[in-house]
């Protein structure tokens, strides 16, 4: 019987599949990303130990910049009715060519006696002039942000809407506030407050009630 | 890494031209390395932007006397918020008797107080001036969060109240 010849192996591994592996992995991961898109209003969030993700459907979205300045946004399904809404609630009356362009905008930035011109805007113009958009009124006197609120639940005609508050660390309290007000005049008292994730400081309250919740497995 | 010289020529020395024979083949040892640093890169990166929301329900406010909530003196706490990330804060009803504190030092006294208190009585009052930040209200929210506070209320301090915030940050100086 002959002997079955033991070969003297090479340590050497082929890599080219491996690479070939690493590659289309990385490829799948670019491809697949998301992106998210470039904010036209900085905003730094607070963090909190919060861990629901942020709803992306169905939102009202109000930016406070750290000037103090609000802007609205809100999910791209609703634009068309809220600004129909909005234009039977004000009298006011938009041409097809600004209800394009609302739906083209990412937020609405100023009082609504200017919304047509702002409306008009390109995006570069309105990137380059944003330091100089005053923002939607939110003092007592002029809350028009109010109008917006009550546009967009009117357009949804009792659907559920998530209302987001956006806030920049450096925004002060009554700016908030006056948001919050404008939320409350329209009996609407649940709000998203958009955070970064945080950790729960170990050994906290909150911490030592999630570790019995994980071991118990109940939640409340 | 994956491929291991076996046979090493020991003789060659600076400036001795090598006389090997070249393969084609290309280590792709480097080339894997690259790749799975840019996976874990992006992986790592596209994760921890997910941007949470923090729930807050406001109560209806309400001109009704009747249904305002009786507070025990004996188990309320009220925060102020002031100027420059201070946090003024006293037990009961007694405003003048207000003590400083900052954001890291808040948690200790509110275990504290929780601790000595009948969890029913309980009672957290925040009041966010005119000079805090809304980093500062998300701060204490969450602090409540945190330390698993069932009641607390956000309002604004009355006036006798701003006047001390006031008056303590002319004495400390606080901008």
């Amino acid at each position: 019987m002959a002997r079955a010849k033991i070969k003297r192996g090479s340590t050497a591994v082929d890599m080219t599949p491996m690479c070939d592996v690493a590659f289309l992995l990385l490829t799948f991961f670019i491809l697949a990303a998301q992106f998210k898109p470039q904010e036209a209003v900085e905003v730094v969030t607070p963090s909190s130990v919060s861990n629901k993700v942020a709803p992306e459907k169905d939102f009202l979205n109000v930016t406070i910049s750290k000037d103090n300045k609000v802007y609205l946004n809100m999910d791209p399904k609703i634009k068309e009715d809220v600004l129909d809404e909005l234009g039977k609630e004000r009298n006011m009356s938009f041409s097809a060519q600004d209800k394009k362009n609302f739906e083209m905008a990412d937020f609405v930035a100023v009082p609504l006696n200017q919304l047509k011109q702002f409306l008009a805007l390109t995006p570069e113009q309105v990137k380059s002039s944003i330091a100089s958009l005053p923002g939607i009124p939110v003092d007592s006197a002029n809350n028009e942000l109010k109008a917006w609120i009550s546009a967009a639940i009117n357009a949804r005609m009792g659907e559920q809407l998530n209302f987001l508050i956006k806030g920049d660390d450096a925004v002060k309290y009554p700016t908030f506030k006056a948001v919050i007000d404008a939320f409350k005049a329209n009996d609407q008292y649940k709000y998203n407050l958009v955070t970064n994730a945080k950790q729960v400081p170990e050994g906290s309250e909150l911490y030592k009630k999630n570790l019995m919740e994980q071991r118990t497995g109940k939640k409340e | 890494m994956a491929e291991m010289e076996v046979k090493e020529s020991s003789k060659k020395g600076p400036g001795v031209k090598k006389s090997k024979k070249h393969s084609t083949r290309v280590d792709l040892t480097p080339m894997v390395d690259l790749g799975f640093l840019l996976i874990t890169f992006f992986i790592f990166t596209t994760t921890v932007q997910q941007p949470t929301a923090m729930n807050l329900n406001m109560p209806k406010d309400t001109k009704d006397p009747k249904l305002d909530m009786p507070v025990k003196q004996s188990g309320s706490l009220t925060l102020m918020l002031g100027k420059g990330n201070v946090i003024y804060y006293y037990f009961g009803n007694d405003p003048t008797k207000m003590q400083t504190t900052g954001y890291k030092a808040v948690r200790q006294i509110i275990l504290d107080k929780k601790k000595s208190t009948p969890a029913a009585d309980l009672f957290i009052i925040i009041k966010p001036d005119k000079d805090a930040t809304y980093k500062n209200a998300v701060d204490i929210l969450d602090e409540m969060d945190i330390n698993d506070i069932g009641k607390y209320a956000m309002v604004d301090p009355t006036p006798e109240e701003y006047g001390l915030i006031q008056k303590t940050e002319q004495a400390g100086g606080v901008k």
